[in-house]
């Protein structure tokens, strides 16, 4: 069982984000995350959705995406030839005595400082979502008063055919 | 909005492109705007039902019977949750259905209004898609992408939800010529290279078997079925959907196979070298359990219009996605290509043969005189006509029907497969008189299936739909009173129905014609009197309160492990 990212490009249709979560319940198969966006065409939207499955799960997953009508396209993406993003906002306790402390973490994970209060810190992050994991698994050092995770969206790389040279 | 075509008249101006002469349903008040429609015109028959859930199945047997899609109409709210039984029915046996829902004004949605319901929500996981129209001006585009959909790739019930003002307003927008969908192209023409290596396999059999399901006849390829069996010299069993895709007094024929199948067949299907599955879907009632061992030393070849089906419940050597009657048809191009290097199949051809009726010898129990399923079954055999119809119910009167009947032609085998819906048959019946009023139609039924729809006595009476009901009455809730037989101990828990009604008097009541038969020797007369009485009938069978159908796979079991065949002398 290992974490997979399936991209699907859908229409626009009222529902067609019930219909697929829908099958996804309807089968019996958990979802991690899922993210709805615009995508490059005119009326069609972007699903990502993060699940677990070995091989053959996954390909029953894609070919009953695949069966929706609204489904146009279903890419399984390849972790090692995609990029991977998550955003993360995390509201973390720090006062006078540690708040030095956890805006150096903050800065070694590269999380942008979002807001300030007496005794708290909101954090923003972009990264991959492992580095999300380890990054809330540290502030949590410190107590976290509120976390959010937009969920993950992910692109495939081109990869550039080698020139003859 | 004062212009152009209203909603209704866009509606019945598409059933008719669609050459849809038959509807089946039952009005309400979101839905008087289209039955008003409905209520001077000739060419679109509205048939009144009695309970919705009779129109959704009465469409799903008019599709089955003629191979075109059926249509159903209800009001909002509750006539179309009475609908979803019917509609979870076609989709699960993947049969053409197009309901029409009414539904409150698009104003009211969401208000919780009088009679509203989410039909577009509760309909959506049990139809093949569904639409909620919000404009006149969609509707056009919407009935024909609804009836593309339905009836194209692996076909299903599709579900449009009309609200009474898209039904009332105007629109100029008429969408002509076919409805393109960005997400559906089904793919239906097989690989070449596939079928190819497919057609090698199948030449190198010394032990070719073929396992049709409804696919082979949705895709009216039984003709086709039969020629490629008889090259090959391959036996052919069938799934209970399959039932009539080849004639099943065909020497090839070994009948059904699964959880109530014929011995043969399942001894068959554990001795073949090559499998050959076309359109079935490998379900849990035809494999058994334990599912390494369904054919655990055959080449296993998987055909089937829905690539999900493929390695979704077997892992198979060689899947391929396609119509089974391009799939077919390819199939024997290629295998004449072959026909130097094809095995010599006649010692297998004899033994399916012999095996056959072998079993059929085995299965056989004596009468005794006593009016037994078997007894009526066969003698429906003798006497209906080979154009004939005949449905079931669910439960014990099916698998008898299905073990017993000797179906000869695709459609005329209409039952209810994977939802498995007591209270099916009658109306699907009335359907398939519709669809071909000149066949015989006969619903082999169990007391306990036909209660919960004889209320569409009226429908058959008032529309003059003349069927035959058989009833196997055993005053219990047959199949599922043998499991408690069977497997825990005898305690018969809510299946003992008891002797009421009297059906005779209940058919009488609504003007039907009504018989009981008690005696093994009447069934013939019983028969004739109802078919030829001209109106609904209803034959009330008495037979004994403790049948079995036997032999079965007990639950747990392989295909192999057939329980109630003691009296097989043969190996």
């Amino acid at each position: 069982m290992s974490t997979q990212i399936i991209s699907v490009l859908v229409e626009d249709e009222a529902g067609s984000l019930t219909r697929m979560s829908g099958m996804f319940s309807r089968r019996g198969i958990n979802i991690h995350s899922l993210t709805v966006s615009p995508s490059e065409k005119e009326g069609m939207s972007r699903m990502t959705i993060v699940t677990t499955g070995d091989e053959r799960e996954i390909e029953k997953i894609e070919k009953q995406l695949n069966k929706l009508i609204e489904v146009v396209k279903v890419n399984i993406l390849d972790k090692n030839t995609s990029v991977v993003r998550d955003l993360c906002l995390l509201k973390v306790y720090a006062d006078k005595e540690n708040r030095a402390e956890v805006l150096e973490i903050a800065n070694a994970f590269k999380s942008n400082i979002v807001d300030i209060s007496i005794r708290t810190i909101t954090l923003e992050i972009t990264a991959d979502p492992l580095d999300i994991d380890r990054f809330v698994e540290t502030m949590k050092n410190f107590g976290i008063k509120e976390l959010f995770r937009t969920g993950v969206t992910a692109i495939s790389r081109d990869i550039e055919k080698k020139s003859g040279g | 909005m004062s212009e152009g075509l209203k909603g209704t008249e866009i509606v019945v101006k598409c059933l008719k492109e669609e050459n849809v002469k038959n509807l089946f349903g039952f009005p309400g008040g979101q839905l008087i705007p289209l039955y008003d429609e409905l209520y001077e015109e000739t060419d679109v028959r509205s048939i009144l039902v009695r309970h919705e859930q009779g129109a959704a199945h009465a469409a799903d047997g008019y599709a089955r019977a003629s191979g075109d899609p059926g249509v159903c109409m209800a009001t909002s709210g509750p006539g179309a949750t009475n609908l979803i039984t019917g509609l979870l029915n076609a989709t699960m046996d993947s049969i053409p259905v197009v309901a029409f829902t009414a539904q409150v004004p698009t104003k009211a949605i969401g208000t919780d209004a009088f009679q509203e319901a989410d039909t577009f929500g509760i309909t959506m996981p049990i139809t093949k898609h569904n639409f909620l129209v919000k404009s006149t001006d969609h509707l056009s585009w919407t009935i024909k992408g609804a009836f593309k959909i339905a009836n194209t790739g692996r076909k299903g019930a599709v579900v449009i939800d009309l609200p009474n003002d898209v039904q009332q307003n105007r629109s100029k927008e008429y969408h002509h010529g076919e409805v393109k969908f960005a997400g559906y192209n089904p793919s239906i023409v097989p690989n070449p290279l596939q079928l190819k290596r497919i057609a090698q396999k199948l030449v190198e059999a010394e032990r070719p078997l073929i396992l049709a399901g409804g696919g082979v006849i949705l895709a009216n390829a039984s003709e086709d079925l039969r020629l490629l069996a008889e090259y090959l010299g391959a036996g052919v069993a069938t799934t209970l959907m399959g039932k009539g895709a080849i004639p099943e007094n065909h020497p090839l024929s070994l009948g059904m196979v699964g959880m109530h199948g014929r011995l043969g067949a399942n001894k068959m299907i554990n001795n073949c070298d090559v499998l050959l599955v076309i359109g079935c879907r490998f379900s849990d009632r035809t494999t058994g359990w334990g599912l390494e061992s369904f054919a655990p030393d055959a080449v296993k070849i998987h055909c089937d219009i829905d690539s999900s089906e493929l390695n979704k419940n077997i892992s198979v050597d060689f899947p391929l996605v396609g119509d089974a009657n391009l799939v077919i048809r390819d199939l024997i191009k290629f295998i004449k290509k072959f026909e130097d290097v094809k095995k010599d199949t006649n010692i297998w051809r004899k033994r399916v043969n012999q095996l056959h009726s072998m079993c059929e010898e085995c299965e056989t129990v004596k009468p005794n005189g006593k009016l037994t399923p078997e007894i009526i079954i066969k003698t429906i055999n003798n006497f209906l006509d080979d154009n004939a119809i005949v449905t079931t119910e669910v439960g014990q009167n099916q698998m008898f029907a299905a073990h017993y009947y000797i179906t000869k032609k695709p459609r005329q085998f209409i039952s209810s497969g994977g939802l498995g819906t007591m209270g099916f048959g009658f109306p699907a019946a009335i359907g398939a008189k519709v669809a071909k009023p000149d066949s015989q139609v006969l619903d082999i039924a169990g007391d306990g299936s036909f209660l919960m729809v004889c209320q569409e006595l009226a429908t058959a009476m008032t529309e003059d739909i003349p069927v035959v009901v058989g009833i196997l009455n055993n005053s219990f809730l047959g199949m599922v009173r043998q499991w408690q037989e069977l497997f825990w101990d005898k305690r018969y828990a809510g299946t003992k129905l008891g002797t009421l009604p009297d059906f005779v008097k209940l058919a009488e009541s609504f003007g039907a014609y009504g018989e009981r038969v008690e005696k093994a020797s009447d069934i013939e007369k019983a028969l004739k009197n109802a078919f030829d009485s001209g109106i609904v009938s209803v034959l009330d069978f008495k037979i004994e309160s403790e049948t079995n159908i036997l032999p079965m796979i007990p639950p747990g079991g392989r295909v192999d492990e057939m329980i109630g065949v003691g009296r097989c002398r043969h190996k």
